[in-house]
């Protein structure tokens, strides 16, 4: 064992990331946890953070969240759907993901290519074109149409992330099992699988994560009872100009999604340490 | 060892920038920013204004007045017209975000017909000129209501069960708290200024009831949803259902699209043009909404989109059959049973989006 | 599944000399199958994008004639021309520094988690867990009230560098997560630099999840509204803002026909680049 030594390396590759981040992301976002302790503007905003000296600072809007049970219904709910659309990107993603990972180098780059190609147009055209597609069969304003659009627009993100895993497995394992006598079945679940779960996991934050903060697929595919967390926080600051309860609702979700992570990382810990 | 690889990101960001356009900036010096509605002025008024003032006009749209409101809340500036809704500009006055009109500089005010000056938003018009309004109503597919035996006049049509029964599917409501809760305090008989909690509470009870017979809450695709022939019945905006009736006849469609101001009242929008305080260019911003109330150039609206004018010298060159609908000029006996809509309180605000949010979920 | 299985092990009893391409683990017929169907999945719906682009109806509910009007009306669209010039721009630009610093992100997360270093995932992942709404909302107050800055093409980059960094070290880390660590000790023990490692092993080997990365950054910026919707000046707008505020309207053919056109650029551009650098998306191992 080396004791690694005093490396500026290791301070050049982290600094900038780190600082811009620090810069663009928390100091921004710290206002934002601010402004859920504020209280709302009379005509939307915030009304002024100090008063005669005193900083105005308030938990009414927690305790408005938390008063019943609501809000929380819709936390759930819209945590169901992410679920449901993470796992069909998933049943979607992995033999597609799978195929190209195990085609020659020079058809790998096309196969790839024609997963982003459809992303090159629009989000909204993409939505759109599900307009014209579900309005026919009645499928349009349901919330099959729903998680049909979530899974449309977010299946490259769990297309890239298992083909850059899966392209890096070393084939000769598969060969040695084959040796051994393995059919495809126990190849797949005793090898790959397990060896792809760094990938599957980094798909499942890229789609389940934003999937709870879309609002705009809830309201141009959905039905009357189609509403997310994404659209509540929409509303908030836009429709309803309540910035201390949009930020609070977006802290929630935020808090509640870093937990989910945390709580999966942890489990995942526990595992490998108990094997 | 082998040769490195080029870094593909430079290669593809190379080869992008080659094929680029310039990029467009607003750099030149007489521009006037306006922050408007989406297809409110004709391109050609526009070419009008640029040539007699020898300046450019460049606009960023908005579609609704929240969405401005909240940009221009965190700070945005850079514009010098805006358009809100009444009660957006009353909010805008009491921010201190507008600056007062020079009258002088506005010759033509006279033209607006005396029952949309001196609102109660902004008495005596210290900042606002008025522009254009819609009506909040129910728009409808013609023959589907003749067949079915249904009323077109009332609010009962999109809250009444025994109505809604020929219709499950059909119909969509606007996905907005105060629009839809507005209609349901107006056939319930109430004032939309009441902020009375138990009558919000009824009102809240009618939606519920009428909801599982509803499709959809739209703001905008019920446009093309009525003029497909997917939805038969829409709450929507008058300029809107304007639209949707002329795409109908446009392609063609075995149908017609109708709009009617319901007998118990509805919504009125009036938009009008502010000067907001931050922009750079209030002169222009003066000749701009001068340009605008010649009678020439008002008129675009109503034949543009549909809304209904408040300029008197416009109406001689809008054209018959929109001068003439009762749904976009409406009468002064059908007039005084519109109401505008007024920013509620904090509290009340809240309360109601927590009624809305219950409305999503049951 | 059977039938793959069973196909398999066929393949397998006379495999024995030298492994035959059809007895190659990848060669399932199910697979395929399943991959061509997502493929369909993902390009149905371009499908009718692209053909309505044709269609001689401003509803485009149904086909009623071929017709290239859209895409005359389209070249003449300055605002909207613009605005896709600007969103090229832009999402080149972001994506370029936000791969960059991406992949140091994800390296330091994979290879130092000591220290204050520990806290850099939450400081990574957490713009991605978060609503964009709440994003774009905290940098337009940041923007106006604490930097003063004049919105404008700059404020537009530094949002959309800062919500596509975590997305780029997802990626690379999940590249580098159960990498033989051996090889950069290796060459570390045989007196390489830390830069020369990196140029010579590292990068080629992570390189597919940068690449990934870039595309996957690009495509979160060209796509944008929310973010640049708070964050965009005056008078700059993007091409989702701009389609934005025609499908508001109800939708025109004539967005069909910036979709398509965006397709057709994005695919002669890459083929164009993989012409020009053969070994530019090519890894040979």
């Amino acid at each position: 064992m080396t004791r690694p030594r005093r490396d500026p390396t290791r301070w050049l590759v982290s600094l900038p990331p780190t600082l811009f981040l620090l810069a663009f992301f928390l100091a921004p976002a710290l206002l934002m946890v601010l402004a859920s302790f504020r209280h709302p503007g009379e005509f939307g905003g915030l009304a002024p953070l100090l008063v005669d000296g005193k900083p105005q600072l308030t938990l009414e809007t927690y305790r408005f969240f938390f008063g019943d049970w609501i809000y929380a219904e819709v936390f759930l709910r819209s945590f169901i759907v992410a679920a449901l659309t993470t796992l069909f990107c998933l049943l979607l993603a992995y033999p597609l993901a799978l195929t190209i990972a195990r085609s020659s180098a020079r058809r790998r780059d096309l196969l790839v290519l024609l997963v982003i190609l459809p992303f090159a147009s629009n989000f909204l055209i993409r939505v759109y074109a599900w307009i014209i597609l579900l309005g026919p069969p009645h499928l349009l304003y349901t919330t099959f149409a729903v998680i049909a659009g979530m899974v449309y627009v977010h299946l490259p993100f769990m297309i890239l992330p298992l083909y850059t895993n899966l392209e890096k497995h070393d084939p000769t394992l598969l060969e040695a099992a084959q040796d051994l006598g393995a059919d495809a079945w126990t190849r797949f679940w005793r090898i790959t699988f397990p060896l792809s779960l760094p990938g599957i996991w980094a798909g499942t934050a890229l789609v389940f994560i934003p999937v709870l903060g879309m609002f705009a697929i809830p309201e141009l595919l959905g039905g009357t009872g189609d509403i997310l967390i994404g659209n509540l926080i929409k509303e908030q600051f836009l429709d309803n100009r309540d910035w201390p309860l949009g930020s609070t609702l977006s802290l929630l979700l935020t808090v509640a999604v870093l937990a989910l992570a945390g709580l999966s990382v942890w489990a995942g810990r526990a595992r490998r340490g108990g094997i | 060892m082998k040769r490195p690889m080029p870094p593909a990101a430079a290669i593809i960001a190379v080869i992008f920038l080659a094929f680029l356009p310039s990029p467009s900036t607003a750099g030149e010096d007489d521009v006037l920013h306006l922050y408007n509605w989406n297809n409110y002025i004709s391109p050609e008024t526009v070419a009008r204004f640029e040539a007699s003032c020898d300046c450019r006009l460049k606009q960023d749209y908005y579609s609704d007045n929240e969405e401005m409101l909240a940009k221009l809340e965190a700070g945005a500036v850079g514009y010098d017209l805006l358009v809100p809704t009444g009660n957006a500009v009353e909010s805008l006055i009491r921010l201190h975000a507008l600056r007062p009109l020079a009258r002088e500089r506005l010759p033509r005010f006279a033209n607006l017909k005396a029952e949309y000056v001196d609102t109660w938003f902004d008495p005596g018009n210290r900042y606002s000129v008025p522009y254009a309004y819609t009506v909040t109503l129910i728009g409808y597919n013609v023959e589907k209501l003749r067949e079915r035996g249904l009323p077109t006049d009332t609010w009962a049509l999109i809250f009444e069960p025994k109505y809604l029964e020929k219709l499950k599917g059909r119909v969509s409501v606007l996905n907005s708290a105060r629009e839809l809760m507005a209609a349901a305090m107006i056939y319930l008989g109430h004032s939309v200024h009441d902020t009375d909690p138990a009558k919000w509470d009824e009102a809240k009870r009618l939606i519920l009831r009428a909801k599982p017979y509803w499709a959809t809450f739209s703001n905008s695709t019920y446009i093309k949803d009525l003029a497909i022939g997917n939805l038969w019945v829409a709450h929507g905006y008058s300029n809107d259902m304007f639209r949707a009736r002329a795409d109908a006849a446009d392609a063609g469609r075995p149908f017609h699209i109708g709009f009617t101001i319901p007998r118990e009242g509805a919504v009125l929008a009036l938009d009008s043009f502010v000067i907001h305080r931050a922009g750079p260019r209030p002169d222009l911003a003066h000749r701009f909404i001068d340009f605008m109330l010649a009678g020439e150039n008002a008129a675009d609206v109503s034949n543009l989109i549909g809304a209904g004018n408040p300029n008197a010298a416009a109406m001689p060159l809008i054209r018959p059959d929109i001068a003439a609908d009762p749904a976009i000029f409406p009468s002064a006996d059908e007039a005084r049973r519109l109401q505008m809509l007024k920013d509620f309180d904090v509290h009340s605000r809240r309360l109601l989006s927590r009624i809305w949010t219950e409305i999503k979920v049951r | 599944m059977p039938l793959g299985a069973g196909s398999d092990k066929s393949a397998a009893g006379d495999r024995r000399p030298s492994p035959a391409p059809s007895a190659r683990p990848g060669r399932i017929p199910w697979l395929w199958l399943a991959s061509l169907a997502v493929y369909a999945f993902l390009y149905v719906p371009l499908a009718v994008v692209v053909l309505f682009s044709f269609n001689d109806s401003l509803l485009n509910a149904q086909w009623v004639g071929f017709t290239t009007r859209w895409y005359d009306k389209l070249l003449h669209d300055e605002a909207l021309l613009g605005a896709a010039a600007n969103s090229v721009l832009i999402a080149l630009t972001s994506a370029s520094i936000a791969t960059v610093l991406g992949t140091m992100a994800g390296i330091t997360m994979q290879r130092w988690p000591v220290g204050v270093l520990r806290a850099l995932p939450g400081l990574v992942l957490t713009p991605v867990a978060m609503p964009e709404i709440l994003l774009g909302v905290s940098l337009l107050i940041f923007f106006r009230q604490v930097l003063d800055l004049t919105l404008g093409l700059f404020s537009i980059l530094i949002a959309h560098i800062s919500f596509s960094i975590g997305f780029v070290a997802i990626i690379v880390r999940a590249r580098l997560a159960g990498m033989d660590e051996s090889i950069f000790e290796a060459a570390r023990d045989l007196g390489a630099s830390p830069w020369r490692t990196f140029r010579h092993i590292t990068l080629p080997l992570i390189l597919p999840g940068i690449i990934a990365g870039f595309l996957m950054s690009f495509t979160l910026s060209i796509d944008d509204f929310v973010i640049t919707f708070f964050v965009a000046g005056v008078g700059v707008s993007t091409l989702p803002l701009q389609i934005y505020s025609m499908i508001k309207v109800a939708v025109s053919p004539e967005v069909n026909a910036v979709s398509t056109l965006l397709m057709a650029l994005t695919l002669t551009l890459i083929t164009l680049a993989s012409r020009l650098a053969p070994d530019l998306l090519r890894r040979s191992a």
